[in-house]
């Protein structure tokens, strides 16, 4: 995936009814009709969002006839998830060091009051 | 929420909050003095050195990730809002020793920068930390496009990523299927 087309990805991701167009392409292909359905838009701008999709590199429509279907592109999507899954662990990780960071700082302060009231 | 929830709220978002059973004051300060940020900051594994640190608005937090294996990365945090004891937000990416911005060092799709807004506070000496993170690059043009289209965008706003990681569930279940 390049670099540029990572960002895209994630820009496209941005959008919830983007996310509602590639949860209805993961049960298979449809027609820009088919996919304006469910949302209260018109056709333009569920075209727009399309176009957005496409040029992200998360759908593909086909050459065949004017309907030209949309159809998900799973590659990158797997790797999108990859990173979230990476940024997770890395906070996840850090917190944990953090609450025990955390714990042995307060330790030692109150050791210390505990100290200069001796 | 502030002025600027425009540039986080369209993102698809990775939320992660804790409370941690310490108070607000020594939170703080192991968010934002180096020596504290080291001992807990960072991939697993890694030991941090902070090249600089300086906790304004435009400033950097400069550190390089030394692992067992002799490999090293550069990171950097770029401040952009720090309101004290409330508030962080910053862009975080790799960079090079200079402090320039760079790609990941491995191949995985990460985004170039990651915009982060963490949110502290205070209850029965207790503190909750609130982060969001969400994918930075192309974004604000895309907003303002989708903005243009329709004024409705701000509602139905405020996904998190779980939704976001729902569809990549479903998406990769197909796939496997």
């Amino acid at each position: 995936m390049q670099a540029d087309q990572i960002d895209r990805a994630f820009a496209a991701l941005a959008d919830p009814t983007r996310r509602g167009i590639l949860a209805r392409l993961s049960q298979g292909e449809a027609t820009v009709n088919e996919l304006a359905a469910p949302f209260d838009l018109t056709q333009p701008a569920i075209s727009k969002h399309i176009k957005v999709l496409e040029r992200a590199g998360l759908i593909s429509r086909g050459r065949v006839a004017q309907t030209r279907p949309c159809r998900l592109e799973t590659a990158p999507l797997q790797g999108l998830a990859e990173w979230i899954e990476a940024y997770r662990h890395l906070w996840e990780d850090s917190f944990e060091r953090l609450d025990a960071h955390l714990k042995s700082t307060q330790a030692a302060k109150r050791k210390g009051r505990k100290d200069a009231r001796k | 929420m502030p002025a600027n929830k425009r540039a986080t709220a369209a993102d698809a978002a990775f939320v992660i909050t804790r409370v941690f059973d310490a108070p607000l004051s020594l939170t703080w300060k192991a968010w934002t003095e180096a020596d504290q940020l080291k001992a807990w900051w960072g991939p697993k594994g890694c030991t941090i050195e902070v090249a600089s640190l300086e906790l304004r608005p435009g400033g950097f937090f400069h550190f390089n990730m030394r692992f067992a294996n002799g490999q090293e990365w550069w990171g950097r945090f770029l401040y952009r809002e720090i309101a004290p004891r409330q508030r962080i937000v910053w862009l975080n990416s790799f960079s090079n020793p200079g402090c320039g911005i760079t790609r990941a060092p491995f191949a995985m799709a990460i985004p170039l920068e990651i915009l982060n807004d963490v949110t502290f506070a205070e209850r029965s000496c207790k503190t909750t930390v609130s982060l969001r993170a969400t994918p930075h690059g192309a974004t604000d043009e895309e907003i303002a496009t989708f903005k243009s289209m329709h004024g409705s965008l701000e509602q139905g706003y405020g996904s998190t990523l779980d939704q976001l990681a729902q569809v990549l569930a479903q998406v990769s279940a197909k796939v496997s299927g």
